[in-house]
């Protein structure tokens, strides 16, 4: 701990001796926003003012100067909608043609056959004069209309009530203060993550590729300081600055908008719907909100920057990282989008959904803290793994895809070797993908039989990487037949952490009701089809499926990656929790998160125990068919079972099934751990 | 004591093939081949060799900064026992390289302060250690200058600053005095004996044979990641019946593999004996 103070304390005073950074850091955003906000704000009020002042020249025809005359009169009449000065110039037959030379706009009028008049605007949309006098002449001519039209009635002796019978007019029952968050909310939010990240960009490559170019990196890892150490230092030393960075960046752009708005002499230049005292009740969430903000961004820069060697390598990499975040950043401006319990779960994205709703001052606070949350996990997540992933050797002499060895060719990949954890993370982001649009688009089109397709991903991705890597998957899967008292032990086992699943899931349903809407119908699609094929498809596929990926391909993966560096224990662990934090990912819902991540670390548990994926293989089939025997034939498993089914359950119920759970799951770990033992042995 | 068994680092390179099409391919090849060796309290070893020969890549496993593909480094500390953990390894060892550059926004007073606060010393030792390593290395009228600002020895000395400051117990210093003027290479050399003198182990490779001649106790020489020959330098040049160093080097490297094979194996053990007694 006080390791990790000395070095963020030379991170930062070495950040800071930099004059790029400090550059960055400071003049932009003390000089360069109030300089182009308030620059932008003159330049467009005079184009404004210019466009109000000038003289606007009506061409039109000889021969209606009557009618010129009465449209000439409407502008005088209106001195508030038309206060800029307009001039009707009459121009000759032969002239007609070229009046768009003189004038703004030209007009000809032609009698209708039923007596009517019809006007013809020409302007010149290229010519913004010629836009705004169109515009405008097309009011007047409208009020003519009217005038025209009321005149009609009074000679008929009728009222102008006869024409509009109904009259509908709208009342804007939002504050002020709301649709100023909502009009501009949404952006404030985008800058406010693009600020951080800009701030954090300079320091994360600087610490890492710069202090790599530099080549102190090597000095600093010949020190006595953990992986860990090192990187959670960086990270923290550039999420200060990062910070730092955006805190000045929001008080210069709130000061040049209060500048513009009370600056000069009082006289409001730009006119807004805001209210500070109102900003002020939210300023706690904001600067919590930034903070975290600012972690998040810079774990991700580190993220990307650590790969690099140079500078100019880690421009490159942080240049797609950009882009995408800029556009998750926009997801405030997209109307429909707002703040619920899935898009706060969405990293950045629920910093743009949370600014637009904190600043029309409508927010809650659970959900604000929800995000804070997600995104503070989703930091930490970055920086364990980051630790984990990079050993000296790595973060100094490898090159940055070296991690990635689905880029070679075949031919240069030896016998056996084991994906690394790029090859993992492209995998599964591949699959995730071809799951979300294939395997969907499936689901819509073949209706139940398109659960087919997403198995069969899921098992083929697994089994086309080890063939490409050559892999020797008799170990990575853990191919093996598994001990006698090894198996009584892991059934035992599981059946305690179902009783734990149980309980767990009833008392999250409770703190996060879903929808269970979408769920019943694929049920009432699935009890059409008979309970064999339901049993292959939706129990016996997955089973096989999921096992190869999750404990196969991922835990197996993870544990031999992490056998190089680590004991044989710390590996197992990481890689248990590492490959069912993915397992709970997959299932996309809140609540099931919490669940499959219990039980797939359960299943990962066990294979390490028994070195057998066939034990959980068939745990995950008994686990899967029997929630579908449960949602099949209700009535025959409530009589036998009758706690299965209760919506509820009473407190001497769940002590029960906790009692009960505890004593199968410690049984079942004394038992797993003796027969490792002689297996080991 | 280092003791240092087989060891072997794994690269890869790009070889064009034999065949018609003669495609680039990659292969592995050990830039470190199975190298035994140990050094005592109180030694300076040597460790020579051609350009690619593998001396900074196993000076580099010594140091902690990559892990062997095979084989084992065990480190002592003076009671004989087994240091394990890695920051206690390397907080046990003060490595220099030519890649080991220093911050070149700090000055070597900041520095060292701050290596002194990450080695868990207090505010007055930090004071007191600094002050001597200062006056040791003759370096007080630039210790307050930005380490961008020095010229190429003093930066040389502020490294040597810098892996003193630790008090480690094993040096391991990759060419130390690489481009550096006499003056401070003698400093450099110097230095090396007082640690000696101190009980310290220190292992250095580098190409000026003359200066390994008189300072080293024992010499490994590699070549292709192998060691070909050691022994103390007055071993080497009786083996190879030459009168210095440099000529005994050229012999080595000039030897068949066969007679080298059986050149190592006698001058192991009672070598070593000897130069410890």
């Amino acid at each position: 701990m006080k390791k990790i103070g000395v070095l963020i304390r030379k991170e930062l005073l070495d950040i800071l001796r930099d004059k790029k950074t400090l550059v960055m850091m400071v003049v932009v955003p003390i000089v360069l926003y109030p300089l182009l906000i308030i620059g932008m704000t003159l330049v467009i009020g005079s184009i404004m003012s210019s466009q109000e002042n000038a003289v606007y020249i009506i061409g039109y025809e000889t021969g209606y100067e009557e009618t010129a005359k009465a449209l000439e009169e409407i502008v005088s009449r209106n001195p508030q909608e038309f206060d800029t000065e307009i001039e009707f110039i009459s121009f000759d037959k032969e002239e007609a043609d070229s009046m768009l030379r003189f004038a703004d706009v030209a007009l000809r009028f032609k009698e209708q056959e039923n007596g009517s008049l019809q006007v013809e605007i020409s302007y010149d949309s290229a010519n913004q004069n010629s836009s705004y006098a169109c515009s405008m002449i097309e009011n007047v001519v409208e009020l003519y209309r009217e005038d025209l039209v009321a005149e009609g009635l009074t000679k008929q002796g009728l009222d102008e009530s006869f024409l509009y019978p109904v009259v509908s007019t709208t009342v804007d029952s939002a504050s002020q203060a709301e649709s100023f968050g909502m009009d501009i909310g949404g952006s404030i939010g985008m800058m406010m993550i693009v600020m951080i990240l800009m701030g954090a960009l300079y320091p994360a490559i600087d610490v890492t590729a710069g202090e790599k170019e530099r080549g102190t990196l090597e000095t600093l890892l010949t020190l006595p300081v953990t992986n860990f150490q090192m990187i959670f230092s960086k990270f923290v030393s550039v999420a200060v600055i990062a910070c730092v960075t955006a805190v000045l960046s929001l008080v210069s752009m709130v000061g040049s908008v209060l500048f513009l708005i009370y600056g000069l002499a009082g006289d409001p230049i730009v006119e807004m719907g805001f209210s500070i005292s109102g900003m002020m009740s939210t300023a706690p969430v904001l600067v919590v909100t930034m903070i975290v903000s600012a972690l998040l961004c810079s774990a991700l820069c580190m993220c990307f920057c650590v790969f690099a060697k140079s500078f100019k390598e880690a421009n490159n990499y942080v240049t797609p990282l950009l882009l995408v975040v800029m556009i998750a950043s926009m997801a405030g401006m997209i109307p429909s989008v707002t703040l619920d319990a899935k898009t706060a779960l969405i990293p950045i994205v629920n910093v743009s959904l949370m600014m637009k709703q904190v600043l029309s001052q409508q927010f809650s606070l659970a959900l604000a803290g929800l995000c804070n949350l997600v995104n503070l996990g989703a930091s930490a997540l970055i920086i364990w793994v980051l630790a984990k992933m990079y050993d000296s050797e790595n973060i100094l002499f490898a090159d940055g895809f070296r991690s990635f060895r689905l880029f070679q060719k075949r031919s240069d990949i030896k016998e056996g070797t084991v994906p690394d954890s790029g090859d993992l993370m492209i995998s599964v982001t591949v699959l995730f993908l071809l799951m979300l649009y294939v395997g969907s688009a499936a689901s819509v089109r073949l209706g139940f039989w398109g659960t087919l397709v997403s198995q069969g991903l899921i098992l083929a991705i697994p089994l086309l990487l080890v063939w490409y890597m050559k892999s020797d998957v008799r170990t990575l899967f853990s191919l093996q037949l598994p001990k006698r008292g090894s198996v009584i032990g892991s059934i035992l086992l599981y059946l305690g952490v179902y009783c734990l699943i149980m309980v767990l899931s009833v008392a999250l349903t409770a703190v996060f009701p879903e929808s269970t809407e979408n769920v019943e119908l694929t049920f009432s699609e699935m009890s059409k089809q008979p309970f064999v094929i339901l049993l292959l498809v939706t129990a016996l596929m997955p089973a096989v499926g999921e096992e190869i990926l999750f404990r196969g391909l991922l835990f197996g993966s993870i544990r031999e990656n992490g056998k190089k560096r680590d004991q044989e224990r710390s590996a197992a662990v990481y890689a248990i929790l590492i490959s069912s934090a993915v397992f709970g990912l997959f299932h996309m819902s809140l609540v099931k998160f919490f669940t499959t991540f219990l039980l797939g670390a359960v299943f990962a548990y066990i294979v390490w125990m028994t070195g057998s994926i066939y034990v959980t293989m068939c745990l995950h089939f008994v686990n899967n068919a029997f929630s579908m025997a449960v949602m099949k034939y209700p009535q025959t498993i409530g009589k036998v079972l009758p706690f299965l089914m209760a919506e509820e359950l009473s407190v001497p119920e769940i002590a029960g099934i906790l009692t009960v759970g505890v004593a199968c799951a410690v049984l079942g770990l004394i038992l797993l751990r003796r027969s490792n033992k002689t297996i080991v042995n | 004591m280092i003791e240092v068994c087989g060891l072997c680092k794994e690269f890869e390179r790009n070889r064009r093939g034999e065949g018609k099409k003669q495609k680039v391919k990659k292969e592995t090849f050990l830039a470190v081949d199975h190298v035994s060796l140990e050094a005592y309290e109180g030694e300076i070893i040597g460790i020579l060799g051609p350009n690619g020969a593998g001396k900074t890549t196993l000076l580099r496993m010594l140091g902690m900064l990559m892990s062997p593909t095979e084989g084992s480094i065990v480190l002592t500390d003076e009671h004989g026992r087994e240091i394990k953990e890695l920051t206690e390894k390397k907080a046990a060892i003060g490595y220099l390289s030519g890649n080991t550059k220093l911050y070149p926004r700090f000055s070597v007073r900041e520095y060292l302060q701050f290596l002194g606060e990450l080695y868990g010393f207090d505010k007055r030792q930090i004071e007191k250690r600094s002050r001597e390593i200062f006056k040791v290395l003759d370096m007080e009228e630039f210790v307050d200058n930005r380490i961008e600002k020095l010229s190429t020895g003093q930066t040389q000395r502020a490294s040597i600053a810098r892996c003193l400051m630790a008090d480690p117990k094993v040096y391991i210093l990759d060419e130390p005095t690489l481009g550096l003027d006499i003056l401070s290479a003698d400093a450099i050399i110097e230095f090396m004996r007082e640690q000696k003198e101190n009980g310290k182990i220190v292992l250095y490779s580098t190409h000026y044979l003359e200066e390994a001649q008189i300072l080293c106790d024992r010499i490994y020489m590699i070549r292709e990641g192998k060691v070909v020959a050691h022994g103390t330098p007055g071993a080497l040049m009786a083996r190879t019946e030459t009168e210095n160093l440099r000529a005994a080097f050229h012999a080595v490297y000039q030897m068949g593999d066969d007679s080298r094979a059986g050149f190592e194996n006698d001058s192991t053990k009672e070598k070593i004996e000897g130069v410890r007694s």
